[in-house]
This record gives structure tokens, sequence and C-alpha cells, in this order.
């Protein structure tokens, strides 16, 4: 084998499975040498793109309108990156009128998987149309949860669901420095998630396989706090009726008649919550007492959850080499000062992990010893200017709006722009011990810094979206 | 750093002590004003008999002041102007030539003849200026006064024009009057309460005015001055929350006259593709309603609905006509319209989705956000209609008139419309669904003041209408005197 045949061997590794690039292991992820990883980078992204230019008819479109044929260097990228909105573009009223046979040619054009054949006839709304799109295609489509009135729709695939559910397993139980064990490899552990158990958001499809993939495969030890999906079109209709309400038009909407024939279920559903919490806590405070346990939700639910242990008496609850996974930020949530002590005086655990991310990307960096999130090897993170988008030097300190170029992503297009200012040291060697580029810790929405509602995906406001759903349709003489 | 100070005006004093700092609306700049809290119990009238020298005034001394403020309202040499004319480039979103063009335009308000037509047709001189009489049917003698009454404005911030307009209304009605200076206008008001000052000391049309800066929701302020003893009447401009916010004050002997946050649309009919000069007639129109003040105003046009049907042939000439309209829109001149200062950057992103996105629609323009058409290529706006702003229109074509009344909401203002006939055909139909003005093609931001505004007559509204009867026993059957019927 020659060197340049070893070279190309080890690119497509490295784009194509870099899990077994990196021999599964956290540590070797982030000490690779950055020249190294980045002349690696380059390439990888040169070929990517070449990739996707064939496949996905809106990247073409863009780089073909721009003059781009190809991807030398790292800013060249910039120019192609999406924003959000290129996943929410297609009109409302598609849905509204049942054409799922345009809302799948829209989608195809975002995605690298041809999905001219998919049988759309008959479909009677998202839910019934995402799950047709997962029995005939590679995708495993998320969704956002609409808060701004439109959802947005992002073809993700099913293998980049099972290496995101890889990757969670490889950062949460593994310590950078140390070689991964056969444990650390395949915990099997008790799943704590204070959530809904399914549904196409983001982090509940990730619940699918967090069900078997943590607990040895043994689901009955996934514990979720409402035991049943929530429903897509419910929150279709809850972004309706925040525009509709935004344009002053509240009167004018229709309820689609097969979600309006659901409404008892989803009143019955509702008034269960209560109910639900209470049984969710006392699996949590009894049966699962000194388990070592993977729990993840916010900042603000991990509080009130805390808050109510300890007010019953309740500290310590679980093993103290349990993963605790938090983040999602302090958006319109007032806790005290001490509300991390609280935190961790009811858990009883050692460390409580953080994790930074954005769902147009894949990958979520997790948050070191010195509250940095290192940045995964196959993203390459941009600090944009946020008013002009061109990217700021990848030298110094710079402060800015966060984009990356995602190359695991396969399914759409991976260079994507955040809502998020986020700061980059790039000649900080972080004390941690880390090769890899690191976030500073303070990150922030610039929605939240200007005041204004967004679309952010939190699990918050998914529980909340649905209720606000529920509640109309009770007022309504369905 | 503080780029400028905003100076309490009361009643004739102006005072610059106490300052305090504030966050400008645009940018990391700040401006100072007083304390309100320390000088809020001085801001309203002691008592209400102290409005009396008002009705020793008549009209023609009314009008006389009026037109000294008008006549010193000059920008070229009125140095309270200039100052606020600074400050609105650090303050407002809209560029200099334009900012300056809109105190060029506030000295002909005050003319003699233009305060007249408005105080006349809006309220009626003879009830601003006395009673009136009227014979009803039972016999007895009506006599009916418009008075002022004691008024708190918080007026919007998109231009001096507001600012000025709420002066005027207020001493036509003989009203006492409290400006809340809006953050994005910030010195208008004072500067035009300066220069009364300066051509009207002591008058009583100077000493029942006060304008000074708080921040919206600072209960200190609020809770004290919002009380029915103080002020009767509030009227509130601007933005859902501000109004919103001001509704808890609002109980019995307070009234809110709400001129609440509005957004306007664009009917244009088949006819406008009759020939080639018209269509550039009416695009040239189009952009102009779109265009004026950069789309930051509640006129403005934002969706264009287009009776140009929906077939290949339909979508064709939308397309065409959103080619027109964008061409004349980014030859608009500077004073009337220029790109935006600071483009909305979500409403940017979705503009470059729907680029993308060319099986619905069309994006022309808006690569170097100097504005942009959007053309739906099927019968819905895009559902981003609310943000639409600096420039930014969505044409939608359709079928039939029938589809143009979602075109109108409840927070529907103005409604353009071409040709005239067409706005007959619909005149009776759009004020159902919330329409409030229907004005011809290319007039939307051209606005009268004489004229009821938001479906409501606010001049009117600000007044107290009195009633002095007169019942003479032997005419107007007493009610002592009643049998059984």
């Amino acid at each position: 084998m020659t060197v340049t045949e070893k070279a190309a061997r080890s690119v497509a590794d490295f784009m194509d499975d870099p899990i077994s690039f990196f021999g599964q292991s956290y540590t070797q992820m982030h000490s690779i040498d950055r020249g190294e990883l980045e002349a690696l980078q380059r390439q990888a992204m040169a070929i990517r793109f070449q990739q996707h230019y064939q496949r996905i008819e809106m990247l073409r479109k863009l780089a073909d309108r721009l003059g781009i044929t190809a991807l030398n260097e790292f800013n060249d990228v910039v120019p192609l990156f999406f924003s959000h909105t290129a996943f929410k573009s297609y009109p409302a009223a598609l849905i509204d009128k049942r054409r799922f046979d345009l809302m799948t040619k829209w989608l195809d054009k975002l995605t690298s998987y041809d999905l001219s054949d998919v049988d759309t006839a008959g479909c009677t709304g998202i839910d019934d149309w995402i799950d047709r799109l997962d029995r005939q295609t590679p995708l495993e489509v998320i969704t956002s949860s609409g808060t701004t009135g439109t959802i947005s729709i992002l073809p993700k695939d099913k293998r980049g669901a099972e290496q995101g559910m890889t990757l969670w397993k490889i950062c949460l139980f593994q310590t950078f420095g140390r070689e991964p064990t056969d444990k650390e490899l395949n915990p099997s552990v008790d799943v704590v998630w204070p959530n809904f158990a399914n549904g196409k958001l983001g982090h509940l499809r990730i619940a699918n396989m967090i069900k078997r993939g943590f607990t040895g495969g043994d689901e009955t030890r996934f514990h979720a706090l409402y035991p049943g999906a929530i429903d897509t079109d419910l929150m279709f209709l809850a972004s309706k009726m925040r525009a509709a309400a935004a344009r002053g038009e509240l009167d004018r909407l229709e309820v689609d008649p097969a979600l309006a024939a659901r409404k008892d279920e989803f009143i019955a559903m509702q008034a269960r919550q209560a109910q639900d919490m209470e049984a969710f806590f006392n699996r949590l405070t009894d049966q699962l007492r000194g388990q070592r346990v993977f729990m993840t939700s916010t900042f603000h639910l991990m509080y009130d959850i805390a808050k109510a242990g300890l007010d019953r008496g309740v500290r310590n609850v679980f093993a103290p080499d349990s993963a605790i996974l938090t983040g999602g930020g302090m958006k319109g949530v007032a806790l005290p000062d001490d509300f991390m002590d609280v935190i961790k005086d009811f858990l009883g655990v050692d460390r409580i992990q953080v994790g930074y991310g954005f769902s147009e990307s894949s990958t979520f960096h997790w948050g070191c010893s010195e509250g940095r999130y290192h940045v995964a090897p196959w993203v390459i993170p941009f600090v944009l200017d946020p008013d002009t988008s061109e990217p700021l030097p990848r030298t110094g300190v710079q402060t800015g709006r966060a984009a990356v170029y995602d190359i695991l992503l396969r399914a759409h297009w991976g260079g994507v722009i955040s809502g998020d200012e986020v700061t980059i040291n790039w000649d900080l060697q972080c004390p941690c011990g880390q090769t890899s580029v690191a976030f500073e810790p303070e990150i922030m929405r610039f929605s939240e810094k200007q005041g204004i509602e967004d679309d952010r995906i939190t699990c918050a406001a998914t529980h909340e979206v649905h209720n606000e759903a529920v509640n109309f349709m009770k007022g309504l003489d369905l | 750093m503080i780029a400028y100070t905003v100076p309490l005006f009361l009643r004739g004093q102006v005072i610059t002590d106490d300052l305090v700092p504030f966050d400008a609306r645009i940018g990391a700049s700040q401006f100072q004003a007083p304390d309100m809290s320390k000088y809020v119990e001085r801001l309203p009238l002691k008592s209400p008999a102290e409005m009396s020298d008002l009705y020793e005034l008549s009209f023609d001394e009314i009008l006389d002041v009026l037109e000294a403020l008008g006549n010193a309202l000059d920008f070229d040499s009125n140095t309270h102007l200039q100052e606020a004319y600074e400050a609105s480039l650090v303050a407002n979103v809209l560029p200099a030539e334009m900012m300056q063009n809109s105190y060029r335009i506030l000295r002909p308000l005050f003319s003699r003849e233009n305060v007249t037509e408005i105080a006349d047709s809006q309220v009626g001189l003879d009830y601003l200026n006395g009673w009136v009489p009227h014979k009803l049917r039972d016999g007895r003698e009506l006599r009916v006064r418009a008075f002022g009454s004691r008024v708190l404005h918080i007026p919007a911030g998109n231009g001096g024009l507001v600012s000025a307009v709420t002066i005027l209304r207020s001493v036509i009605t003989r009203s006492d009057v409290i400006i809340k200076a809006p953050s994005n206008d910030p010195l208008t008001a004072i500067a035009i309460a300066r220069t009364l000052a300066d051509v009207a000391p002591n008058h009583p049309i100077t000493k029942h005015l006060a304008v000074g800066y708080w921040k919206g929701g600072d209960l200190a302020v609020e809770e004290t001055l919002y009380q029915p003893h103080h002020i009767e009447k509030i009227v509130a401009w601007g933005g859902l929350a501000s109004v919103k916010h001001v509704t808890r004050y609002i109980q019995p002997g307070l009234e809110l006259i709400a001129l609440d946050p509005k957004r306007s649309a664009t009917i244009i009919g088949h006819e406008a593709f009759d020939d080639e000069a018209t269509m550039r007639e009416v695009a040239r129109r189009a952009a102009t309603d779109i265009g004026v003040a950069n789309q930051e105003g509640c006129a403005n046009a934002r969706v264009i609905y287009l009776l140009s049907g929906t077939d290949a042939d339909g979508l064709a000439k939308a397309n065409r006509l959103g080619e027109l309209i964008y061409r004349e829109l980014i030859s608009l001149p500077a004073i009337v319209s220029t790109p935006p200062r600071y483009p909305n950057r979500e409403l940017l992103d979705h503009l470059e989705a729907s680029r993308m996105t060319e099986d619905f629609y069309r994006v022309i323009g808006g690569e170097q956000h100097e504005g942009a058409i959007v053309v739906s290529q099927f019968d819905e706006a895009v559902d981003y209609s609310p943000m639409l702003s600096g420039r930014v229109a969505n044409i939608v074509p359709v079928d039939s008139i029938d589809k143009v009344t979602t075109a109108v909401n409840a927070y529907t203002q103005t409604i353009g419309i071409y040709p005239e006939s067409l706005k007959r055909q619909l005149r009776d139909t759009l004020p159902l669904f919330g329409a409030q003005r229907l004005t011809s093609l290319g007039y939307a931001c051209n606005v009268a003041i004489a004229a009821p505004q938001d479906a409501v007559e606010p001049i009117r509204r600000m007044c107290k209408w009195v009633v002095d009867e007169e019942c003479d026993p032997n005419i107007v059957i007493p009610l002592w005197q009643l049998t059984p019927a």
C-alpha cells in the first residue's frame, strides 16, 4: 500500500465511520493533533460536498447560483450554510391540504436519499407521513416544536440516529484520559426520562435508541414521565394557533377533522398528567433508589424534580456513578443561585454533565472539566459575524454566531448556521487536556438576547405546546 | 456611551436634573433622562379647575399660537429640531435624509387652514368653541359642547409626525396633555414643546403640556400617574405589548383610546394587465406603498393579492409584475425609500429559504438586502408574512375575488386597491372582516390627518361630550306628573 492510498483510506474511514476511526474512544477523539485533524476535515468536507452536490437539489441550486464547484478551504463552505429556515420552507398550507405528495417532493430536495417512490396515498397527517417515511426510506425525520408558528422538518436518517446513540454512550460513560473499558462501552443502566416516551422531536427519537442501547436490551428499565407519544399533528395545530394569533386570525383556524375526532383522547391524556407525574416520582424514589441510572433533562425540570424530592425528605437518590446530562440554557427560567446544589443534593451523583448542540447538526459537544464544550472531531466549527454571516478569523478569541460543517451528516447537508452566540478561543490549549477546539461556556440564543420567541427544541416547550393545543380544542365545539 | 439627553418638559419648564441612563433601542448606545419617579407627582394637574384658562382662549388665538409654532418649526433654523434629528439618527432605524425630511413636513401641519380643516371636520368648530343647541322631539332644549380632557399620550416613534399630530390634537380640543416620549423618537415631542415655549411663553397652551421619558412598565411612575384622579384618557399607539401593558390601568374613569399596531394589505385587479403602460403605473404605485419609509409603518403594503389567476398564464403575469415592482422599488428616491439600515436577519433567512423553494416561491432581488419581492406560485401568502419589513413584499396570485378577503383580518388597517372600480366593489365587504381604510393604490402611506384613524375618531374620543338640557315643564312632561300608561 502506498502512502497516498493509506491516506485516502483514512479519510474514507474518518468521514464514514468516525466512531471506529477513533476506536470508540472519547480520549482518542479529543487527542488528535489539530493540524492532522484539520487536513482530514478539509479533505472530508471536499468529498462530502461533491457527494451532496450530486444528490441534494437545494444545495446544488445554491452552489450553482453562487458559482461554487468545490470546497478547498474551511471558509469556502460558509456561503453554502443553511439557516434553520431551510428546513421550514415548505408552505404550511400543504399540510392543511394533506398534500403529503408535495411535502415529500419538498423534502426530497433537502435529502441525499431518493424519495420519489414514497407512497403517500391516503396519508392522514404529519405523524402518518413521517411513519411512512420511516417504513419506506432510510430516513428517520425529526421535527421542531414549532413555537414560532412553523415546524422544522429535518431529514435525519436511521444510521445517524444509531450513531447518535453510540456517541451519547461514548461521551456519557467514558472519561477523557482513560481508554474505555468493556463496561463503559456496554453500559447497562436504568434510564430516567422526564418527558414523553415517544415522538418525532429530536430528543424523543433518541429515546427510542436509548431504550434498548443503554439498558442492556431490557426496555422495562426505561422510565418515562409520560408513557405516550407527543403528537406531531397536535403540535402542528399549536404552531398554527400561534401563527394565527400573530395574524389576528384565530377565528379562522380550522382543526383537521381527523385530529378533532381524537379530542377526547387528548383531553384524557392531559387529565392523566398529574397522576403520571406522581407515579414517575414514586418510581424514582422507591424502585430506582440507589440504582445506577442515566437521566437527562433541562436544568429547569431537573430542578423542579430535585426540589420536590428534597421537600419530601428524599436525597442522594441514585448511585454516585450515575450518568446525568443536562443543558438547554436558562431561557425564561428564573432559578435560585444554588439550583445546582439542590439538583446535586437530590440526585447524589459525582458529576453532572452538560452538552451543547443544535438539531440542524447531528452532534452534541460535551462539556469538559473547565466548562468548555469541546467540538467533536468530525465537526468543523465557525464563528460568524452575527450581522453579515461572514466568517471571523480562526485565530484569537472570537465571539459571534455559531455555525458548523458536520461531516457525519449524510442524510442532509451538514453546513448549518445556529441561532446561538458563542465564543471560541482558537489559540487555547484547554487545561483539561483535550486538543480539540472548544466553545466557551457562555452560550446564548440571539433571540434570547433580543427578548423574542424562537423555535428552539426544548423538552420544556413540548409539554407546553401540547397542552396549549388541547386547551384550544377543549374550547371548540368539534 | 451617553448619546443624548431627553429632558423633561414640565409645563414650560425644561428640566435636566436627576439624570439616569437608559438603553437605546438600537446598538449599544445609551441616553439619559431625569429620573421620573422624582417628578411624577408634578406631571399631572393639581386640580381639574386649572384647565379653566384654556376656555378663556378663543379658537382664533389657538390658531395664532399653532401658526406661530408651525412657523418656528423651521428645520434649518430651529436648534431644538436639529437636536431631535441628531438623536433620531441614533435612536431610529431610518436613514438620515429620510429623518430630515420628516422634520421638514411639520411646518405645514400647523397652518391655519390645515388646523381648521382638522378641527372642523373631525370634531366641529361650533362644538369645540361653545354649546351647540338642538331641540329634541320631546321638546327639551339640548346644548352639547366638546370639552377637552386630561390625556396621557403614548405615541409611536416611527417618524416625528406622530408627536406633532398628538400635540395638535390636544391643543385644538383644549386638553391637558402629558406625552410619554417614545424611545425610538425621543426628542421630537420635546423639541415641539420647547419651540412652543419659545413662541408662547407662559401661555395656557404651553402650561398644559408636559413631555418626558420613562421606561414603559416602570411601575413607580405608572401606578402613580395612571389614575382616574390624574388623567381621564390614555391614547396609546404602538406595539401589541405596550398597548396590552397599558390595559392593566384601565378602570372606570380612565379610558383607553387604542391606536393598535396594524398591518396593511394590497389588492390589485386584473385590469393591471390591460396594457404595458398600466402595468408599469401599477408597479410604481405598489412599489411606493411597499417602500415608503422602508416599510416601517403600519400603512405600508406587505402582502399583495393579485387577481391574475393561478394558471400558468396567471403566474407568468404575477412574476412579471413582481419584476416590475422590484425595479420600481429600488428606483424610489432616497427621501422616500432606501435599503434598510437594519434588515431583519430572521426575515432574510426565510427569504433565502424561499429562494431555494422554487416550486412554491419566486424571489426577486434581496441578495444585497436592498428589498425583495416574493411571488407565491400558488394562492397563499408566505408563512412568515407577519415579519415582512425592510422593503420585502409578497405577491399572492388568486383566481377569484372571494379569496381576497383573506387579506383582511382584525389587525388590518389600510387596503390599497387598484383599480377604483374594484375598490367600490369591495368597500362594503372588506370592513366586515376588519379593513379600516381603503385607498387608491400608491397612497397607502399618504395619510390624511383630517379623517378617522383606525376606524375610530380619536379627536372626538379625546373630548368629553357634555350635555346641558333645558326642560320647560309646560313642554316636556315632568316625571312628577306621570300617570299610568
